[in-house]
């Protein structure tokens, strides 16, 4: 006999990362149908789902009306790091857990939240260890103006100073707003080795699509010259971007063709990590509460304390996972993975002491 | 100008929490531990063996004097005041005190990283103020040697002016600071003094 146990679901289906808050749902969703059919699991769970449609302003009061109208302890959500620190209060408030399953910026470890994508550790720092070895390291940055693109980009400062580079150009654009011709003209200028992209949503499709153009149009960016890098590009946009996602390079944790993320769980055949990631966290809830009656109404501190969490690689400490580290390239409409590594350890202030990825090629005086 | 912040070597840090056994030191410390830090609390006083650690919390309600073994705004590290009570006397402890950050209780999961950064940057910017302040006070104290080695240096040359670049110019041979060459202009005089009477 299967317990009911009420999960709320917060992503937006429409708004500038449509796409992405779609790829985690299906992703969530998928993962609640698997443990709902399966009988190795005595619980069941009923989605209580609310749509922010993007609206940073709509996902508090929507978290907090999942967790005030219905049983739901364990929300899993939100893509953007904002709309993520918008639900922390509600969260507080009502007692309630958010599994955060997209990639963020770090620095930031609530005793509320489990972030199950990857943090810098996982994306950043092995994207820029292999662009400084096979690429150089004078880079351009760039991103949509909030805390993901700022922080990232600090951070790729500071990497990049350490490892003997330089910054070229650093701009960012409005969320929504296409506005990229300054950014390209600076580039076309600056030529840089790479270009750092932490733009989200129709930003970076229309910085892609004017990259494209620029490397038609000038030999010097021609194909393979002058990547475009990203920590968050999954296979969820690239129908959106098309024949211009070609050459861009992206980190990640999980790309098509790899084998599921969640232990025990073969060929679901996601789409993206956006989705593999959601999947493996709904299915990561669902084996802590199995078994364990009233569980769902825990602490988050002693339901990650149990020794299955750690065995599923859900650090206690941080609330951050181990997960696979890929680097892989867009090449005819799908990610060929470059190369991969891990499982690594989220360290989401950078205080584990991981050597920091350095240039394999440096000038000896 | 744009400051860049230097981000500390937070990871095998050691952090002491002196605070009463209560949720507030349970909170901290799991979130010094998810930032990386040795955690280590202590009540009602603080051992002089603390005097090492990298960064002290300290519980402001209850505080007094005699818990640290330093004087009173000497802390020998960055510390953060963890404030309940806002009334003007404990505030008044806290500026005599010196905290270099400062967090409102109850303490959550936020507010702990930003106030080591803080805390840390702090303690460096007055530390180095206080270097200078330090150098500062010694020139202006030696600014009566200098002017007796003009005044020295002038009765032979007949002009302040020529006297002070003459001065300068020792400076630089003897590769010591301006007030440093006054003062062996007037040892020597003194010498000179001393031997013709």
């Amino acid at each position: 006999m299967k317990r009911n146990i009420d999960l709320g679901v917060l992503f937006s289906r429409s708004g500038t990362y449509s796409l992405l808050g779609e790829a985690s749902l299906t992703g969530a969703l998928k993962a609640i149908v698997q443990v709902n059919a399966n009988p190795a699991l005595n619980i069941a769970f009923r989605a209580v789902a609310r749509d922010p449609q993007g609206n940073v302003d709509a996902y508090a009061p929507l978290c907090e009306e999942i967790l005030r109208d219905s049983d739901a302890r364990h929300v899993i959500g939100c893509t953007t790091s904002w709309s993520r620190k918008e639900v922390i209060p509600a969260l507080e408030r009502a007692d309630g857990a958010l599994w955060y399953p997209v990639p963020h910026e770090g620095f930031e470890t609530s005793d509320r939240i489990v972030y199950t994508h990857a943090c810098p550790n996982q994306h950043l720092l092995p994207l820029l260890g292999h662009a400084f070895a096979r690429h150089g390291t004078r880079s351009y940055l760039t991103g949509s103006n909030y805390i993901w693109g700022w922080e990232m980009n600090r951070l790729a400062r500071e990497i990049g100073m350490r490892a003997g580079g330089s910054i070229l150009g650093e701009r960012y654009l409005p969320l929504g707003s296409v506005d990229v011709a300054r950014i390209v003209v600076e580039i076309a200028e600056m030529r840089p080795d790479f270009v750092l992209n932490q733009l989200i949503g129709p930003s970076q499709y229309a910085f892609l699509q004017a990259m494209a153009d620029l490397r038609a149009r000038d030999p010097h960016f021609a194909q393979g010259n002058c990547p475009v890098l990203s920590c968050n590009l999954t296979e969820c946009e690239l129908p959106a971007i098309g024949a211009a996602a070609e050459g861009v390079i992206a980190a990640g944790p999980w790309f098509c063709g790899m084998p599921d993320l969640a232990q025990g769980t073969t060929g679901r055949n996601f789409g993206s990590s956006f989705e593999a990631v959601a999947h493996a966290s709904v299915m990561m809830l669902a084996r802590l509460l199995h078994g364990r009656p009233g569980a769902e109404n825990w602490p988050l501190a002693q339901l990650l304390a149990l020794p299955q969490a750690a065995q599923m690689g859900i650090d206690a400490r941080t609330h951050h996972t181990s997960l696979p580290v890929v680097i892989a390239q867009v090449q005819d409409g799908t990610f060929l993975p470059l190369k991969s590594m891990g499982p690594v350890a989220g360290d989401p202030y950078l205080t584990l002491r991981q050597e920091p990825p350095r240039p394999a090629l440096r000038v000896v005086p | 100008m744009i400051r860049r912040l230097q981000i500390p070597e937070l990871g095998g840090a050691h952090a002491a929490v002196l605070h009463r056994p209560h949720a507030t030191v349970l909170a901290l410390t799991r979130q010094l531990e998810a930032i990386g830090l040795q955690v280590t609390s202590y009540w009602p006083e603080l051992p002089v063996a603390a005097r090492g650690v990298d960064y002290l919390f300290l519980d402001v309600d209850p505080a007094y004097d005699d818990q640290f073994p330093w004087p009173a705004g000497a802390a020998p590290m960055p510390t953060i005041a963890l404030v309940g009570s806002e009334a003007p006397g404990r505030i008044e402890w806290l500026m005599n005190f010196g905290a270099d950050a400062q967090i409102l209780k109850p303490v959550g999961t936020a507010g702990v990283y930003s106030a080591l950064l803080i805390a840390r940057a702090t303690f460096d910017a007055r530390a180095e103020m206080a270097d200078s302040i330090t150098s500062l006070r010694a020139r202006l104290g030696q600014r009566q040697t200098v002017v007796r080695a003009v005044a020295l240096l002038a009765a032979r040359c007949k002009s302040e002016d020529v006297a002070y670049d003459q001065l300068r110019a020792m400076a630089m041979a003897w590769r010591v600071s301006f007030e440093e060459a006054a003062e062996r202009i007037v040892s020597k005089a003194g010498q000179q003094e001393s031997d013709h009477g």
